[in-house]
C-alpha cells in the first residue's frame, strides 16, 4: 500500500509538471504572432518565433497569422467615368501588421475579410468612377490599382492591417453588354467579309476587263499590221504592174482587150451582124 | 508495431499472476504503460520526407534547418516540429479550363467566364493558358504566404488579363501569342519576388486562343470570304488565261492571212509583168501579124466559149428572140 501512495504522487507530480509546462510557456510558430492578454489588457505582443513564458491561468494568449493572406472580394458592379457598367473581380493581398490594433479593433480574421471587403470595394468604386471605361480596362490600369491599394491601406491601418495589394483579377462587361460586344463583333466580320467578297469581285472584273481589253489589242494591232502588209502588198503590185505596162501601154491595152474578150464572154449569146468583119470571108466564099 | 510487442509480454506477464505471483503487478503494468507511453511520445519525432520534398525543422516554432528526403528523427512536440514543402514538383495553374480526367486520354473542359477576356479594343476573346511553377525558395513559401497556389493563380489571371487587355484582337490571335505569354511571365515572377513567396514561374503556355463561341461562325465566314476572294481571282485569271492566247492566236492568223494576201498580190503582179514583157518582146518582133494573131485568138476563144453563136440580118432580129426560152429549154 505504501507503494501505491508513492506511484499516485509521482503520478500526480508528474500530471501538475506537464500541466504547469503547458500552462505557462507558450510557443510562438514563424507563421504566427501573439498577444498576450491578461484580465483582457495587452500585456505584450510577440512577433518573434521561439518559445515564452506566462502567468497560467491569468494570461490568456492570442495568436495571429503572420503570413501574406489572400482575400478574393466578391465580384462587384463598378460604374466607369463614362457610365458603362463593369463587373470588377478584385482581390486583396493583406497581413496582420499590428496585432494590437487589430485585436483591439476587429478580434478576429473573419471580422477582418468583412472590413477589407467593405472598404476595398468602396475604393475600387471611387477611383474606378473616376476613368473611363479603355482607362480601366488597359491604360490606366497600374496607376487605378496602385490609387486603390493606398486608400485602402490608409483606411485599414487604424485596424492593424497591411494592405500589400490590390489586383484585378478579372474587369467583365455585364451579360447584357457582354451580348452587344458580340454583336458588334459579329457585325464586323460580316462587313469584313463582306468586303473581301466584293474585292474579289471587282479584282475578278478588273482582271477580267484586263484581259478583253489586251485581247482587243492584240487583235486590232494585228489588223492593223495586216492592212499595212496587205497595202504594202498591193502597193508592190501596182508598182511591178505599172512598170511592166509602161514598156508599151498599146500592147497592154490589146493583150488586156484580147483577155476580156477570152474571158468574159462565156457561155453567153454572141450575135454578129451580117456586116461583121469576122464574117468578111464568109461571103466571100460564096 | 513497436507498441504492439511491448503489450505481448504484458499478456503473459498477466497470465502469469493469476496463476497466483500475487504483489507487485501493478507496479509492473504502470512501467510498461508509461513505456509505451514514452514510445508513442517519441514517435512523434519520427518523419518521412519524399524524393521531391523537402522538411523545414522549426524548433519551438522558430525555424532551424532544412532536411532532405528520407527518414529523420527531431525532438517530439512540443520541442521541435516540421512541415514538408514539395520543391521539384512542377504545379500547373489552368486558365480558362480545367482537366476533368488525366491519364491516357485527358479531357477537359473549358470555363467560360474565366477564359473570355476583353481586349484592348473593346472586343472579347477567349484564351486559356497554363502556368507552371514551383517553389525554388520552400523557406520563403513555408514562412511568408499562404494559399500559395491560389496566389500564383490569382496573379496570372489578373496578370494575363491586363496583358490582353494592352493589345488589339487581332494581335492577340495572331502575331503576339508569344510576347503575351512572355511579358505575362515575367510580371508574374516579379509580384511573386514582391511578395517574397519563394515561387519560380517556369512557363507561361497560352493554349487555344479563339474568338468567344457565340462568334466563331462570323470569324469563319471572314475565313470563307478570304477563300472567296482567291476564288473569284483565280477564275478571273483562269479567263485571262485563256483570253489572251486564243486573241494571239486570232493576230497571228489575220497577219498570216494579210502576208499571204500580199504575197498573193505580188506574185500575181509578177507573174502578170513577166506575161506581159514576154508577150511583148514576141509583139515587138512582128508587130502586125501579132496584133491580128492576137485579135483573132482572142475572138476564136471567145466564140468557142459562148453558148450560142447568132448571126443577124439586120440589127433588129435580135429583138424577137425570146432569150428565157432558149436558156431555159437548155437546161431543160
Amino acid at each position: 500500500m505504501k507503494n501505491m501512495t508513492l506511484w499516485a504522487v509521482v503520478i500526480i507530480v508528474v500530471f501538475l509538471g506537464i500541466f504547469f509546462a503547458l500552462t505557462s510557456f507558450y510557443i510562438v510558430d514563424q507563421t504566427q504572432q501573439a498577444i498576450v492578454l491578461r484580465f483582457g489588457n495587452i500585456k505584450s505582443i510577440r512577433t518573434e518565433p521561439g518559445i515564452y513564458t506566462k502567468v497560467p491561468f491569468v494570461d490568456n494568449v492570442e495568436k495571429f497569422e503572420k503570413r501574406l493572406m489572400i482575400y478574393d472580394i466578391p465580384v462587384e458592379r463598378v460604374i466607369t467615368s463614362d457610365r458603362r457598367t463593369i463587373l470588377a473581380d478584385t482581390y486583396a493581398i493583406w497581413r496582420i501588421e499590428d496585432p494590437q490594433k487589430f485585436i483591439e479593433t476587429l478580434r478576429t480574421v473573419e471580422v477582418a475579410l468583412t472590413r477589407i471587403d467593405d472598404i476595398v470595394y468602396s475604393h475600387a468604386r471611387d477611383v474606378i468612377g473616376n476613368y473611363n471605361f479603355l482607362e480601366v480596362l488597359s491604360t490606366e490600369r497600374p496607376a487605378i490599382l496602385e490609387e486603390i491599394k493606398k486608400r485602402s491601406s490608409n483606411s485599414l491601418k487604424s485596424f492593424g492591417i497591411e494592405v500589400v495589394e490590390v489586383r484585378l483579377k478579372r474587369t467583365d462587361l455585364p451579360k447584357e453588354n457582354t451580348e452587344a460586344v458580340y454583336e458588334r463583333m459579329k457585325s464586323e466580320r460580316y462587313a469584313m467579309a463582306a468586303q473581301l467578297r466584293a474585292e474579289g469581285e471587282k479584282e475578278s472584273q478588273r482582271m477580267k476587263a484586263e484581259a478583253d481589253k489586251q485581247a482587243s489589242i492584240i487583235v486590232s494591232e494585228a489588223e492593223k499590221e495586216a492592212n499595212i502588209i496587205r497595202g504594202t502588198g498591193e502597193a508592190s503590185a501596182i508598182n511591178i504592174y505599172s512598170e511592166a505596162y509602161s514598156l508599151d501601154t498599146d500592147f497592154y491595152e490589146l493583150q488586156k482587150i484580147t483577155d476580156i474578150y477570152k474571158d468574159s464572154f462565156k457561155d453567153s449569146i454572141l450575135v454578129f451582124p451580117n456586116d461583121s468583119p469576122l464574117l468578111k470571108y464568109f461571103y466571100e466564099v460564096e | 508495431m513497436a507498441e504492439y510487442e511491448i503489450f505481448d509480454p504484458n499478456d503473459e506477464f498477466k497470465n502469469e499472476t493469476k496463476k497466483g505471483r500475487g504483489s507487485g503487478w501493478w507496479k509492473n503494468i504502470i512501467i510498461v504503460a508509461i513505456i509505451v507511453a514514452i514510445g508513442i511520445y517519441m514517435l512523434t519525432g519520427v518523419y518521412q520526407v519524399g524524393p521531391s520534398e523537402v522538411a523545414l525543422v522549426k524548433t519551438f516554432g522558430e525555424y532551424t534547418s532544412t532536411t532532405g528526403p528520407g527518414i529523420h528523427f527531431h525532438l517530439p512536440v512540443p520541442f521541435q516540429s516540421h512541415v514538408i514543402v514539395d520543391v521539384r514538383t512542377i504545379n500547373k495553374i489552368e486558365i480558362g479550363f480545367r482537366t476533368t480526367s488525366d491519364g491516357r486520354t485527358p479531357s477537359y473542359r473549358s470555363v467560360n467566364e474565366e477564359a473570355e477576356m476583353i481586349t484592348g479594343d473593346q472586343n472579347i476573346i477567349s484564351i486559356e493558358a497554363v502556368v507552371q511553377y514551383k517553389v525554388n525558395d520552400p523557406v520563403a513559401y513555408a514562412f511568408n504566404v499562404i494559399q500559395g497556389y491560389d496566389l500564383v493563380k490569382s496573379t496570372a489571371e489578373s496578370v494575363l488579363r491586363e496583358k490582353v487587355a494592352s493589345s488589339e484582337l487581332e494581335k492577340v490571335l495572331t502575331i503576339e501569342r508569344d510576347k503575351i505569354a512572355m511579358e505575362t511571365s515575367q510580371t508574374i515572377q516579379e509580384i511573386m519576388d514582391s511578395y517574397n513567396s519563394g515561387v519560380q514561374i517556369e512557363n507561361v503556355y497560352l493554349q487555344a486562343v479563339t474568338p468567344p463561341a457565340p462568334v466563331v461562325p462570323a470569324f469563319d465566314d471572314v475565313n470563307n470570304a478570304r477563300q472567296d476572294q482567291q476564288t473569284f481571282i483565280n477564275e478571273a485569271q483562269r479567263y485571262t488565261n485563256d483570253v489572251i492566247p486564243r486573241a494571239e492566236g486570232q493576230a497571228q492568223r489575220i497577219i498570216n492571212d494579210a502576208e499571204a494576201y500580199a504575197y498573193q498580190q505580188v506574185a500575181k503582179a509578177t507573174g502578170e509583168a513577166e506575161r506581159f514583157k514576154a508577150l511583148l518582146e514576141e509583139y515587138q518582133n512582128s508587130e502586125e501579124v501579132t496584133k491580128k494573131r492576137l485579135i483573132l485568138d482572142s475572138v476564136q476563144q471567145m466564140i468557142e466559149n459562148s453558148k450560142m453563136q447568132v448571126i443577124s440580118e439586120k440589127g433588129d432580129t435580135l429583138n424577137f428572140l425570146n432569150l428565157s426560152e432558149i436558156i431555159g429549154g437548155e437546161q431543160q
